[in-house]
């Protein structure tokens, strides 16, 4: 007792928290309870200075928030209590008071009965107006807390407690209270009979409809705009008693508001009018629609448009949702639905109008209301638009016409398919579907209403159970018909969506129906380099084949149809059709092959498991064709040894190989190889052509002619995709690689042949790095020096040999392999090369980019996140290069890796290195390589997406990327087009993302320099020109 | 924008082809899915011709409707004539009356001149008949000095900013 009466003394002098801390430990360990310091605090408390009775008091509350729970019996709360209460009419302690209080009502040993004696002294003493903020947030936490945890006691006092908290709540205006009081406020609304109050509580309430608070910047306080938007509106909509009082409040803010206050007074209401009531709604209708349709007729912005039909549907359902089931027949519908029906159907009149749009949205929103309402907006609106377009002084207005009615039937769809599809019912277009389907036919055939006709039978297909299986045969029949019309091309994309949302619900009709019409517009022989038009036809035949033919039973009938067209195109049977210029045939029979390809990709992506048949069935045809055309020294058939053709065949090798599983593989593989090692060719060759007898295949021999050796590409398209424990046919695979690496550096001809060997290699050094450690070691000690570190060799075959390079490293890399940082430093070493120095600079960038080969769908051996791992490895070791002026070839060869490696990584990978790396991309602007600089300059352009002008990366740096970029995008400057487009989207997207002080000073120069490209020869720089120009103009700060 | 509506409700046409051009057809490669890289670094000149200045001028926006000049056909592609370093622009109001004639006129100008290379001249001109003012309205449009004096009102300039908001869409559908 000495030792408290001693701590509460040298707090009374010092206010320290030591002695709150000791005082606390004291109560902890039982040697004083706080009525003892409330003793020891005696005459403070009592006494006449006003400084010493609020530090007494302080001093409690302080000791009080820092108790254990268990030292507060109840007991000592209600002693506590009372305390507290008696000093709430002191103006001196009534702040460390109710910070008292606002710990003391959260006990458990807190009981009602102190609750009521809280509040009524909280009625009775606490004058808000006189108190700040931080002190009537405490009032507002406690009121809150005894809400919470002793409601009944609140409840009991009824009248007293409402009337009470009216006069402590009016008035209050900061954002952090308010949220608690909107809280408690709905608490009152909800559980408080408040039939004697409404208007009191409609009063203190409503003045803050609408919030129009705003948080200040950095706002400190976490409060948003919205947060209070919402506790209001839990307000609004606690209690049915405010409506008759509401409804004028709404409808004034609704007319006089600015954009904002219109979407929260919509929402608002949209949330109230279930509510307040079907009986109100009626009453008040016609007013409240009247306010919606000039936000739907005469929208501020569609945001408000779409909210004004949302709260227009509401009101409709909150009309009719109750009488539903005593509504006779939908012709009983009275009020509202059916006066704005007639109006709008008034407007439908005229359905090539402006206001015939928002007419049809109010309309389409009633169809997903009640039922009966529904099915009476749709007897309406549905027949008067069919009367209109078979009307014949309506011929015009045909296409606006058919825009309106799709709304209709889509709307009609998704209300049916959102609601009543699950429990049997008809669709609710049921009764008009003749007619409908009818209309839109009419439409189809006519180009001028053909893409707004697809749209209705697209929703009319999309429909559950409204076609019946004959009807969907009738319109697949009219698409045909229309499809063969030469003038179908611009609806085409159309035509192909719905066709495709018909082979899934029917796949029969199409096969049976479009497909044989599709191949038999494909043309037998390749039309002329100039017929144009017909070149563009077969190219959508195809493009239409492609989309709809990835089901199984069409892909089959597919690759049939087409391997023979393309058989045919290539080795020409008739004499006359040998044409002198080959290029157009070749074309065709690419596209033909492409299509296939394509088609397997999608296949391929979507897991369809009848990939793998095609091994047996199409694989030895494509073979059978490139082998015969490579062999047979047929002059007719040479159109298949063009290389384009061969890559095309390989894509179609590689797609169909990766989807066999393991054993298949090996098998097959081994007569892959036996074929282009050993020349049988009979185990995967095998179609209509027939290779000669004497013919061998042989294409590594050196003496090979191109025409074989371009199938490499087709040995390699088998390899590149097997799974890794496949068993390759050769006795020893380092040696094999190096008998692929050598003929790849010496006897190949052309980039296909190289690449394919590349690509094969490096499919199996990622795949077998085990089986090959002295290959790989050999590389590295004995290749690299004398194929690419040896300067005696010429610069051709050193960048050749540094390309095998970039292959092997890209194998190892991707797998994480620990030589690959071998192979990388490496291409370091020759940094200082003045004749490769560009070539193995690009290549620390190749070697992380991405490609086709080393894929998971080819069954590479992939380690997440490889990139990141090799960019944490090189970049540091490369910028320290680029920044080093001591040595001005690496510096340059470093900057040239840095482009050259961030253009072929995820902007991930670097985004955290972004601010040290600008500086030096901007220097890569200067290097003389266009394709260096819109690579940097694609790296801009990537960076800026997420940068703003509060935190711009490239600030610093405005004034030299301004001037760079207008450089750039000169033609007189700058002859590649790419650069100058990507320079100008850049121009185009600074004033985004830098603040305008800093780079308003270069506007005029750029508008003029600008108005300079305006007259680019080119069209696509030109647009470019006109975005960019025009996003500086528009920068006023 | 206060005061009348001249057209409240006019007439709203669905647009006639998507933007492109009829030469492309023709321009097309024999190779399906050929890059269009190697194209558009190819050496030749493209000339300014009538579908690229309707582009620059099919999304202005009406100022009296959420529509677009080529929505509401007060533009269309026929009506764009291009010579040598001359450009002519022919627009229809909606209404004979269309007291807005003089601000779409205006937009049409402001967007041309700020899209075109200053070595063409702009002529631009209400169609004949199509609107009772016709020859006060054109003459207010090619006056050099009374375009100049009507763009440094800040009120006007703000209503010609709101119009070509969307204009870089070039009958593109606006993002959602």
């Amino acid at each position: 007792m000495e030792s408290t009466e001693r701590l509460v003394r040298t707090w009374m002098a010092l206010g320290r928290d030591e002695e709150v801390v000791e005082t606390v430990s004291e109560i902890s360990q039982g040697g004083v309870s706080l009525v003892d310091i409330v003793k020891a605090l005696g005459e403070y408390l009592t006494s006449e200075d006003d400084e010493l009775r609020r530090k007494g008091v302080e001093f409690l509350s302080k000791v009080l928030a820092q108790c254990p729970v268990g030292k507060l019996n109840r007991q000592s709360a209600r002693v506590l209590t009372a305390f507290y209460c008696g000093k709430l009419d002191d103006i001196e302690t009534i702040i460390p008071a109710l910070k008292g209080l606002v710990i003391l009502v959260r006990l458990p040993s807190f009981t009602s009965l102190d609750a009521t004696t809280v509040i009524q002294s909280l009625f009775c003493h606490v004058k808000m107006k006189a108190l700040v903020q931080s002190v009537r947030f405490t009032v507002y936490t406690i009121v809150d807390t005894l809400m919470a945890h002793h409601r009944d006691a609140l409840l009991a006092l009824g009248k007293d407690f409402i009337n009470g908290y009216i006069n402590l709540a009016e008035g209050e205006k900061d954002p952090r209270n308010l949220v608690v009081a909107f809280a408690i406020a709905r608490v009152i609304l909800i559980e408080f009979d408040i039939s004697e109050h409404v208007e009191s509580m409609f009063n203190i309430i409503f003045c803050y409809f609408p919030i129009t608070f705003r948080p200040p910047p950095n706002d400190p306080y976490g409060i948003s705009t919205d947060d209070l938007r919402l506790a209001l509106r839990g307000c609004l909509n606690a209690n049915p008693a405010f409506g008759p009082l509401a409804i004028p409040v709404f409808l004034e803010k609704l007319t006089a508001g600015s954009r904002t206050t219109k979407r929260d007074t919509l929402q608002a209401l949209a949330s109230c009018l279930p509510v307040y009531g079907s009986a109100l709604a009626r009453s008040t209708a016609r007013k409240l629609w009247n306010a919606f349709k000039l936000e739907i007729f005469q929208p501020t912005d569609a945001e408000t448009e779409v909210e004004a039909l949302k709260t227009t549907q509401v009101l409709v359902n909150t009309i009719y949702a109750e009488q539903e089931n005593s509504l006779e027949s939908d012709e009983d519908i009275q009020g509202l639905a059916r006066d704005a029906c007639e109006e709008c159907i008034q407007i439908l009149r005229e359905p090539e109008k402006s206001q015939a749009k928002p007419a049809t949205r109010i309309l389409c929103a009633f169809i997903t209301t009640t039922p009966s309402v529904s099915r009476y907006t749709l007897s309406q609106a549905v027949p008067h638009l069919v009367k209109l377009f078979l009307n014949p002084d309506e011929i015009l207005s045909r296409p606006a016409i058919l825009v309106l009615l799709s709304d209709f039937i889509v709307a009609a769809r998704d209300s049916f398919t959102r609601g009543s599809v699950m429990d049997n019912s008809e669709p609710l277009l049921l009764p008009y579907k003749d007619e409908v389907l009818g209309v839109f036919l009419v439409g189809l055939k006519n180009s001028s209403s053909r893409i707004q006709a697809l749209e209705g039978l697209s929703g009319l297909i999309g429909t559950p159970r409204l076609l019946s299986d004959e009807e969907v045969g009738f319109v697949v029949h009219n698409i045909n018909e229309v499809m063969a019309e030469d003038d179908s091309a611009d609806a085409s994309d159309s035509i192909l969506d719905l066709l495709s949302s018909i082979s899934a619900i029917s796949p029969r009709r199409v096969e049976e129906q479009t497909l044989p019409l599709l191949f038999s517009s494909l043309p037998d022989t390749s039309p002329p380099r100039d017929a144009a038009v017909e070149r563009a036809k077969y190219f959508r035949v195809l493009s239409a084949l492609n989309k709809l033919c990835a089901q199984p039973e069409l892909f089959e009938t597919l690759v049939v149809r087409l391997t023979t067209k393309l058989d045919l195109i290539c080795v020409p049977t008739l004499e006359e059709n040998l044409e002198v210029d080959l290029e157009p045939a070749a074309a065709y029979a690419h596209a033909l092959l492409k299509t296939i390809t394509s088609t397997l990709f999608t296949k391929v992506h979507q897991g369809h498991p009848d990939v793998a048949k095609y091994v047996d069935r199409l694989l030895p045809r494509v073979y059978n064709l490139f082998i015969y055309s490579a062999l047979a020294h047929n002059p007719k058939a040479i159109i298949a040894t063009d290389p384009r053709l061969v890559k095309v065949a390989g894509e179609l090798i590689t797609l169909v190989t990766q989807s066999l599983p393991q054993q298949k593989q090996e098998s097959y593989v081994a007569c892959v190889f036996d074929a282009f090692l050993n020349g049988n060719i009979k185990a995967v060759s095998e179609g209509h052509q027939k290779v000669p007898i004497n013919a061998k295949l042989c294409p590594f021999e050196n003496s090979a002619p191109t025409s074989q050796k371009n199938l490499v590409n087709l040995f390699a398209a088998a390899v590149i995709p097997l799974h890794k424990e496949v068993k390759l046919p050769v006795p020893e695979l380092g040696q094999f690689l190096d008998m692929m690496l050598n003929w790849s550096l010496v006897h190949s001809e052309n980039e296909l042949q190289r690449e394919s060997i590349w690509h094969l290699i490096a499919s199996i050094v990622n795949k077998r790095v085990d089986d090959i450690a002295d290959f790989l070691n050999d590389k590295l000690n004995v290749f690299w020096s004398i194929e690419i570190a040896n300067a005696e060799r010429s610069t051709e075959a050193r960048r050749f040999a540094i390309s095998a390079w970039i292959w092997m490293t890209k194998a190892l890399l991707v797998r994480s392999h620990a030589s690959a940082s071998a192979f990388t430093d490496k291409l370091f070493e020759c940094f200082g090369d003045a004749n490769i120095t560009w070539d193995v600079a690009k290549a620390i960038g190749e070697v992380a980019s991405g490609d086709s080969v080393l894929t998971k769908y080819n069954h590479a051996v992939i380690r997440i996140l490889y990139a990141q791992k090799y960019v944490n490895a090189v970049l540091p070791r490369i910028v320290t290069g680029a920044k080093n002026a001591s040595n001005e070839k690496e510096q340059t060869a470093s900057l040239v890796a840095l482009t050259a490696l961030i253009k072929s990584i995820p902007k991930a990978a670097y985004a955290y290195e972004m601010s040290s790396l600008i500086p030096l991309l901007i220097r890569g602007l200067d290097l003389p390589d266009n394709n260096i600089r819109s690579n940097v300059i694609d790296t801009f352009l990537t960076t800026a997406e997420g940068d703003s002008p509060d935190k711009s990366l490239v600030a610093e740096h405005a004034s030299t990327l301004v001037h760079s970029m207008v450089k750039n995008c000169v033609v007189v400057e700058m002859p590649s087009t790419r650069v100058r487009i990507a320079a100008l989207r850049y121009l185009g997207i600074l004033p985004r993302i830098v603040r305008y002080d800093i780079l308003h000073p270069y506007k005029s120069t750029v508008l003029r320099e600008l108005s300079k490209v305006l007259d680019d020869p080119k069209r696509s720089v030109r647009k470019e020109a006109v975005d960019a120009r025009t996003a500086w103009f528009k920068y006023n700060g | 924008m206060a005061g009348e509506i001249f057209n409240p409700n006019p007439i709203v046409f669905s647009p006639t082809k998507v933007s492109g051009r009829n030469s492309d057809l023709l321009a097309q490669s024999l190779w399906i899915n050929d890059s269009d890289e190697s194209e558009d670094e190819a050496e030749g000149i493209d000339a300014i011709d009538q579908d690229e200045i309707f582009d620059l001028i099919r999304s202005i926006y009406d100022p009296e409707h959420p529509n677009t000049l080529e929505e509401l056909r007060v533009v269309s592609a026929p009506q764009v004539s291009v010579g040598n370093n001359h450009v002519t622009v022919e627009f229809t109001p909606t209404v004979p009356h269309c007291g807005m004639s003089t601000l779409i006129g205006l937009s049409i100008r402001v967007r041309l001149l700020r899209s075109l290379p200053n070595r063409f001249k702009v002529d631009i001109y209400v169609k004949p008949g199509s609107h009772q003012s016709e020859h006060a309205v054109n003459k207010q449009l090619n006056d050099k000095e009374r375009v100049a004096a009507a763009l440094e009102n800040p009120v006007l300039l703000d209503t010609v900013e709101q119009c070509l908001v969307n204009a870089g869409l070039r009958g593109q559908a606006p993002p959602v």
